[in-house]
């Protein structure tokens, strides 16, 4: 059993949205959906950085602790899941989620928001896996092909990791160790400067 | 006669009528933070197809740099 996790390396990202766009292609999200996202932090300054940004499948989800009507599963390999057809789209999980990771089709009158979209870690969702239904609600199914994650694989730089948190760590430390020094990606310098 | 008669059938109409509107007392009740919705296939697969796993591993693996 596995772990799965997402990590992005902000000192490999060149900010050239190749993940966003391979998650667009292969799962055909709406416009107006944005499942994964490039953000940047002190953007066009000297040592400006950027991550890419989707659903975390969180190990203690805030989003399927909140939904009113448990659409929200979680696989034995830690993917976070959920069942369009349960979703009531109250957005509760967006004010839920850290990452602002769900989204909503349409914005009309009385806030009504359609379904609640997210990254599913390619793995589709409930029903039938690599079904034209499942490929409708949820995109595609690539873990069950022995697939990873489309923005992962279409990652230039390798900087965008998906897989076993063991294995994405470890393929972290060695890269860590070969640049020599301590990774200041999310350090204490990172956050506070070096004061 | 036939008031009568015709008093009776109303009666009854409105008996099965209101009859009609029962509603049972049971409540469906569900338990929270419970999954609710249809089953995923993909969950009972990656436990037991080893070759699927063989096949993700070989893929995790494959992102180290050359």
């Amino acid at each position: 059993m596995a772990r799965m996790k997402f990590l992005c390396d902000a000192d490999r990202c060149i900010e050239c949205n190749g993940c966003v766009t391979a998650c667009k292609n292969t799962n055909e999200v709406p416009w107006g959906v944005n499942r994964r996202r490039v953000v940047t932090l002190n953007d066009g300054l000297p040592g400006e950085k950027s991550i890419s940004v989707a659903c975390m499948h969180c190990t203690d989800a805030p989003c399927a602790a909140v939904c009113p009507v448990d659409c929200f599963y979680t696989t034995n390999d830690g993917i976070v899941l959920h069942d369009k057809d349960l979703c009531i789209g109250c957005g509760y999980c967006f004010y839920a989620c850290p990452f602002g990771a769900p989204q909503f089709p349409r914005t009309e009158a009385f806030g009504v928001r359609g379904k609640m979209d997210k990254c599913t870690f390619c793995a589709g969702g409930p029903g039938e896996d690599g079904s034209e239904d499942e490929f409708t609600k949820y995109g595609a199914n690539r873990i069950a092909g022995g697939k990873l994650p489309a923005c992962a694989e279409m990652c230039a730089t390798k900087a965008l990791l998906a897989g076993d948190a063991d294995m994405v760590a470890d393929i972290y430390r060695e890269r860590v160790m070969r640049r020599g020094g301590r990774p200041q990606t999310w350090g204490w310098s990172q956050a506070y400067g070096e004061g | 006669m036939r008031l009568k008669m015709a008093l009776m059938v109303l009666a009854g109409l409105s008996t099965m009528l209101l009859g009609a509107c029962y509603e049972s007392s049971e409540v469906n009740r569900y338990e929270p933070g419970v999954y609710k919705g249809q089953q995923d296939p993909l969950v009972s697969k990656l436990e037991s197809d080893d070759e699927l796993r063989e096949k993700l591993n070989n893929r995790f693996d494959g992102q180290r740099d050359r």
